[in-house]
């Protein structure tokens, strides 16, 4: 890269249960909300920024140009320039590596990476054959052409479809296939519950220590993530029933994550930029990698960023042991629990052509402020959230600290990422 | 205001219900002279109802955000606007009263979790070429400090008040190429009164508008004014002040023409006919912090 790209600030607004305090927010609402709170932390009032690079996942079809709307309602000057990108639940941290990579290349100076996600405001379709219908009868050149393509109506075209978290090309919600990854790996139900618990007990902690004063603005009365059990525990956790793998599985809602709204956003930008907006930069974008795997074929749908994590590492000469800290996103817990698992397979490693295993990994440098299971999971958000939460914490370490982040998204897809204290 | 501090206040312990009030500003203003209470009325700790303020916004094309839009404190001292004028000393009705133009002042963000008092007042009733013009001032205060004040000024034909009247200024005009057309649905009147509680039938009843004149419902003019400021949000910083004159209304459903021009202080626009001739609202915008 060119230019050093620094992550100069992030703001959020508090995530919650989808249907919760949000259910009356869209997604341009939350996002224009994150990006007001940014500006106003930032001073950035009337700015023109560079760039802002925004998604949602649960998109409805009017909002093709949700960021850019976003902007235009901003306290950001109208002449910021803005656009869409979508990459399932890895958005947050595309779009983070999309205004880097421009900011690298000197085509931007300064640039926000963002994600809004609304479960609560999901778009409803219609049922593809009535969508057909209404088409075919849009295109009517007559009355009679009209009559007959409504006559076609059956009353099982009339139910709306809501937005399902399916894969397409095999049917299985994304729980059910990670309940597949849990068995073939042997996650147990202790193991699960007990990462849930630390995510808890560890996002608690760091609110409690004023971690998130700069990193959150309260939004329609919300101050606090909204999920957050702080008094959670492997016993409560325990009492749970399966939500995933049928009777016998493994997963249930406690180490799942819920289905969320919110929405975040983070500032990046050269050195110099942040320098004369008197902004200290918390840590660098070192590189990136993005991977994916067959899983139509049966591969694990959610186990993408392993390979991605293997070339990142070598391509930047790392190991394991040289980076501090690490953010894998809490899809669930047990798809933290087959990374870990898969990065010490030297098998399954060699499989996917790197050199050996990857490593394996302290978990004391794990999530240490907690992840999705606690936060809450609004898709495209989460990227946007992880991003300054570990650059604030790399800072908070000293120079030279490195962190790696890494967010499974459905397709089969993943997203890693390092960074770097400056 | 020294002025609102030497006035009686009647201190009422929620918002009115718009129903006995408004029943009484419905009857039409029999002719003479007009005659305005001259006490206040003021409700404390209003809290502001999160889902009406969604609401709200989604109809006027706001973005849902903490602070609040100065249009929805204006909504908020609309039942003390009804009280005051379906009191038994008013001869000026509501119904029949036309909202001629409208300054507002918002001099902090709002919270939409601050409760506020709010108070309503009428004075400066003076005589017009028609009849007779009045002021009904509102403020908002949260914990004694002014937030909000509102001047709404109500134009009454057919009654009289003391003096000669002093021509009210035509506002500039240019007709001008609308930079957006706004398409407003026919249900819009009734859209607008679910979240503004404002029932009077001229904006929802195609009768209740002919016998006003009108050929079909018309849309509120705070509705319009809502819709103008929401399409220029986020340029006006977290203080300001607007000022609206409502120059011909909007019969629905209609498209109609919108347009907006920086200027030194601020923002002007208007809100005119599809083809931009003729105006329907002439607002300004001024930063005020």
């Amino acid at each position: 890269m060119h230019h050093k790209v620094v992550v100069v600030g992030g703001n959020r607004i508090p995530f919650a249960k989808a249907g919760g305090p949000y259910a009356q927010a869209s997604n341009h609402d939350m996002l224009t909300a994150a990006l007001d709170g940014l500006v106003a932390r930032t001073g950035l009032s009337g700015s023109r920024v560079g760039e802002v690079a925004g998604g949602a996942v649960l998109k409805h079809p009017n909002d093709f140009n949700l960021t850019r709307e976003a902007v235009l309602s901003s306290a950001l000057s109208p002449s910021t320039p803005a656009c869409d990108l979508q990459q399932a639940c890895a958005t947050g941290l595309e779009t983070t590596m999309y205004i880097a990579n421009k900011i690298a290349l000197g085509q931007l100076d300064s640039g926000i990476a963002a994600g809004a996600d609304s479960a609560s405001d999901a778009p409803i379709a219609v049922s593809d054959p009535l969508r057909r219908i209404l088409l075919e009868a849009s295109r009517a050149r007559s009355a009679k052409q009209r009559i007959a393509a409504f006559a076609k109506i059956r009353p099982g075209h009339l139910a709306p479809l809501a937005p399902r978290v399916a894969e397409p090309r095999t049917g299985l919600s994304m729980g059910e296939h990670q309940a597949l990854t849990t068995t073939r790996w042997g996650i147990t139900r202790e193991a699960q519950d007990e990462l849930a618990a630390a995510s808890h007990h560890r996002l608690a902690e760091a609110w409690d220590r004023g971690f998130f004063d700069d990193l959150v603005t309260p939004y329609l009365r919300v101050a606090k993530d909204a999920l957050l059990r702080p008094d959670t525990s492997v016993e409560r956790l325990a009492a749970l029933k399966p939500a995933f793998g049928g009777p016998e599985g493994t997963m249930t809602a406690g180490n799942s994550t819920a289905l969320s709204d919110g929405a975040a956003a983070t500032l990046l930008a050269t050195e110099e930029w942040a320098a004369e907006h008197h902004l200290t930069p918390w840590a660098r974008i070192v590189d990136a990698e993005v991977a994916a795997v067959d899983h139509p074929a049966g591969e694990d749908l959610l186990l993408a960023p392993v390979g991605a994590t293997g070339r990142l590492l070598a391509r930047q000469g790392l190991t394991v042991a040289d980076i501090d800290l690490f953010e894998i996103h809490e899809a669930f817990a047990s798809t933290v629990l087959a990374t870990l698992a898969a990065w010490q397979d030297e098998d399954y490693c060699r499989s996917l052509g790197l050199d050996g295993a990857i490593g394996t990994l302290d978990r004391a440098r794990l999530n240490v402020t907690g992840s999705s299971l606690a936060v809450g999971h609004p898709f495209a958000a989460t990227g946007a959230r992880i991003v300054p939460t570990l650059a604030k914490l790399l800072h908070e370490r000293g120079p030279g600290s490195r962190g790696l982040i890494s967010v499974c998204a459905a397709g089969g897809q993943g997203v890693v990422a390092i960074l770097e204290a400056v | 205001m020294p002025a609102a501090d030497a006035r009686a206040v009647e201190t009422l312990d929620t918002l009115p219900a718009m129903g006995t009030a408004f029943a009484r500003a419905l009857v039409p203003a029999r002719k003479g002279e007009a005659r305005v209470p001259s006490h206040a009325v003021r409700v404390d700790g209003v809290r502001q109802d999160l889902d009406r303020l969604a609401a709200y916004t989604r109809v006027c094309g706001y973005t849902l955000r903490d602070a609040v839009p100065a249009t929805w404190i204006h909504v908020l001292t609309f039942p003390l606007h009804v009280s005051l004028l379906g009191d038994r000393r008013s001869s000026v009705r509501l119904v029949g009263a036309v909202h001629a133009s409208n300054a507002m002042t918002l001099h902090r963000p709002v919270a939409s979790d601050e409760r506020l008092a709010l108070e309503v007042h009428a004075e400066a009733l003076r005589p017009h070429a028609r009849g007779a013009m009045l002021d009904l001032v509102g403020t908002a205060r949260v914990d004694g400090e002014t937030v909000w004040e509102g001047v709404s000024t109500y134009l009454v034909a057919g009654l009289r008040a003391p003096g000669e009247p002093v021509p009210v200024p035509r506002e500039p005009f240019e007709p001008h190429a609308p930079q957006a057309v706004w398409r407003l649905a026919p249900d819009l009147g009734r859209r607008y009164r679910a979240v503004s509680h404002d029932p009077n039938p001229i904006h929802t009843n195609r009768a209740a508008a002919k016998a006003f004149g009108f050929a079909r419902p018309i849309i509120h003019g705070m509705w319009t004014h809502a819709r103008a400021l929401a399409a220029l949000e986020g340029r006006f910083g977290d203080a300001y002040s607007t000022h609206v004159s409502f120059v011909k209304p909007v019969l629905l459903p209609a498209t109609i023409g919108f347009r907006a021009t920086a200027v030194d202080a601020g923002l002007d626009a208007a809100v005119t006919t599809r083809d931009g001739v003729k105006p329907h609202l002439l607002m300004s915008v001024r930063s005020a912090s």
